[in-house]
């Protein structure tokens, strides 16, 4: 990287999703970085519930619903112009595979279409950073294991809103970019094994006993907490935009993920699955659904991290601290 | 506690001697960090596969091999093979050999058809030990990375090919060719001989489970103790001979893999030829 980028200030950078675990470490790290002049951090909550260092210098929360249209070009149009920001880094989206329904479907894509569409006529903002998910890649016997940017997607009819509205968002920033203004990146992240970040794995993790289907044992990338705000910090000081793949630094076999959270893994007919972890979500409120990662459960999908490396400068560095390491 | 990793490394400790098993310390292979790369090859597995496919190797096909010098030590090749026998232990044995002969051991990664990720158990025992599913993607990713790949241009009608169809090649596919030419990859001819022979196939039962696209029906339940020979061609230069953009080309993508699909041919002449006997 030349000095004349290292150098390059963005005198604000909005941060949607400032509640979630992602959303507070991104805001810490954007504090701490003084190639940012201001951030202004979005939540749906009251600051006190939100972030514990709200009132920070350089630091501006605002609570909004952004599935209020109209909040969200106040936001805009308001103490983001005033704050002259000019990256949009937008994580906010329903982080329980449970939550369903119009309310989730206009917070997954209906906010995010309409950011993108404030932004484009916007006077201080160039660029529009989405948080996406390698949850939107098919994952299938008969596809490549390493998955690169170019990969099918998971438009199957069957799939859940989870997914199905991920894909939606996904694909309208895709769209945009080109016919839009605005520099546009899709960071689509492996998946954060972490509390709250809504990760599925995580939930799957929680039992002290974790069922897998018998005969399969694929291969799962995972990135920790501060490799991907390390990839969406890289996102504020590009120039580049388009879709990248931001992978994790933990790539291993289903098994050996159990065992190394400190789980015993048993193996089960494949037709076991779906009843068993029914039963548990029904009777101990867990979020994991089998249904919708029955295929990762039996072929391996590895993010293909080349094109964010050579083009954002992000390679994972930060495994996750594994409970029996 | 995962018991069995635990339960390979003891087996690979009682059977592998301790020269052979620091020879797997060398193996090349790009570890992700736990000890597996992203298609799930794991250095322990391999050489476990080395200690299970040993009797077959040994005692049972007593392998012959020559030509080991044809392949690259390092950097991306795609070794093309005749493929026959019902079931896959041409594969297995040329798997082995690659594994047992070069130095420092490479494993060359079996490009499978589409239904063997499916399969339970085997899909994974075969991944652990390098193979991948037959997309393009995993190929060219593979050479990308500088690894071997292992081809059968055959494909499922040469494993299930009729005893009097015997060392006559079934179409011959041309995506190796392709993955060659736009990777500058060479391409290394080989051919088995006696795996033609080990379960003569009279038929097959059509059957749509687990992927499997039919059950052979052979004249034996088990492979004869039939004699392997496996050889190895000098390399059909197909970074001399075609640009990457070349790729694109029907026609040298077709004249390539008929370059290759004669190197074969002529090996397995040679074999048949210099052959003693069946077994």
């Amino acid at each position: 990287m030349s000095a004349a980028r290292e150098l390059r200030k963005v005198a604000g950078v909005l941060v949607t999703g400032a509640e979630t675990p992602i959303g507070e470490m991104l805001i810490r790290s954007l504090l701490a970085d003084e190639r940012v002049g201001h951030v202004l951090a979005v939540g749906y909550r009251p600051p006190e519930e939100s972030l514990p260092f709200a009132h920070a210098r350089r630091l501006t929360y605002v609570q909004v619903d952004l599935v209020r249209e109209r909040r969200t070009h106040d936001l805009l149009f308001g103490p983001a112009r005033d704050l002259g920001v000019e990256v949009v880094i937008h994580t906010a989206m329903a982080r329980s595979a449970a939550a369903e329904g119009k309310r989730i479907h206009a917070l997954n894509v209906d906010a995010t279409r309409s950011l993108i569409q404030l932004c484009e006529r916007h006077p201080t903002i160039r660029r529009f950073v989405l948080r996406s998910y390698a949850d939107v890649y098919s994952v299938a016997h008969d596809l490549p294991i390493l998955i690169a940017e170019d990969h099918p997607l998971n438009l199957s009819s069957g799939a859940p809103q989870w997914i199905r509205d991920r894909v939606e968002a996904d694909l309208y920033a895709c769209v945009q970019m080109g016919l839009s203004r605005l520099q546009i990146l899709v960071l689509r992240m492996a998946e954060v094994l972490a509390p709250g970040t809504g990760s599925q794995l995580f939930d799957y993790l929680e039992s002290p006993v974790c069922f897998r289907p018998m005969g399969y044992d694929p291969m799962i990338n995972f990135i920790s907490l501060k490799d991907s705000t390390a990839a969406l910090e890289a996102a504020v000081h590009t120039d580049a935009q388009g879709v990248f793949n931001i992978g994790g630094a933990d790539t291993l076999p289903l098994s050996m993920c159990i065992d190394k959270w400190g789980r015993l893994g048993i193996p089960v007919p494949g037709s076991w699955m779906t009843p068993l972890y029914r039963w548990r979500r029904r009777f101990r409120g867990h979020d994991f659904r089998y249904g919708m990662n029955r295929r990762r459960f039996h072929y391996s999908g590895v993010l293909d991290g080349r094109r964010a490396r050579s083009v954002l400068g992000y390679t994972p560095s930060n495994p996750i601290s594994w409970p029996t390491s | 506690m995962r018991i069995l990793p635990h339960a390979l490394s003891a087996m690979v400790a009682a059977g592998l001697s301790e020269t052979e098993r620091k020879r797997f310390d060398n193996l090349v292979f790009h570890d992700e960090g736990h000890g597996y790369d992203a298609f799930g090859l794991q250095r322990e597995f391999v050489a476990f596969g080395r200690l299970l496919t040993s009797p077959f190797y040994d005692k049972w096909f007593r392998v012959q091999s020559s030509g080991h010098e044809h392949i690259p030590s390092a950097g991306p090749g795609v070794i093309v093979c005749n493929h026959s026998g019902a079931v896959p232990f041409d594969g297995a044995m040329v798997w082995t050999d690659i594994v047992r002969k070069s130095e420092p051991p490479r494993v060359a990664r079996p490009v499978a058809d589409h239904f063997v990720p499916m399969i339970p158990v085997i899909g994974t025992v075969f991944a652990r030990g390098g193979m991948v599913g037959g997309s393009r993607g995993n190929a060219r990713a593979l050479l990308e990375h500088g690894e071997l790949l292992l081809i059968f241009p055959e494909g499922v009608p040469g494993i299930a090919k009729h005893f009097s169809q015997r060392y006559q090649l079934q179409e011959w596919r041309v995506g190796h060719a392709e993955l060659a030419i736009r990777n500058s990859a060479p391409v290394i001819p080989a051919a088995v001989i006696g795996a033609e022979e080990q379960m003569p196939q009279i038929g097959r039962i059509p059957i749509a489970m687990m992927g499997l696209p039919f059950i052979p029906i052979t004249l034996t339940p088990f492979p004869l103790p039939v004699r392997y020979h496996i050889l190895y061609g000098p390399p059909v230069p197909i970074p001399e001979l075609y640009r990457p953009e070349m790729a694109d080309d029907p026609a040298a993508v077709r004249e390539a893999a008929g370059r290759t699909r004669a190197a074969v041919e002529a090996l397995i002449e040679r074999g048949l030829a210099e052959r003693k006997g069946i077994f």
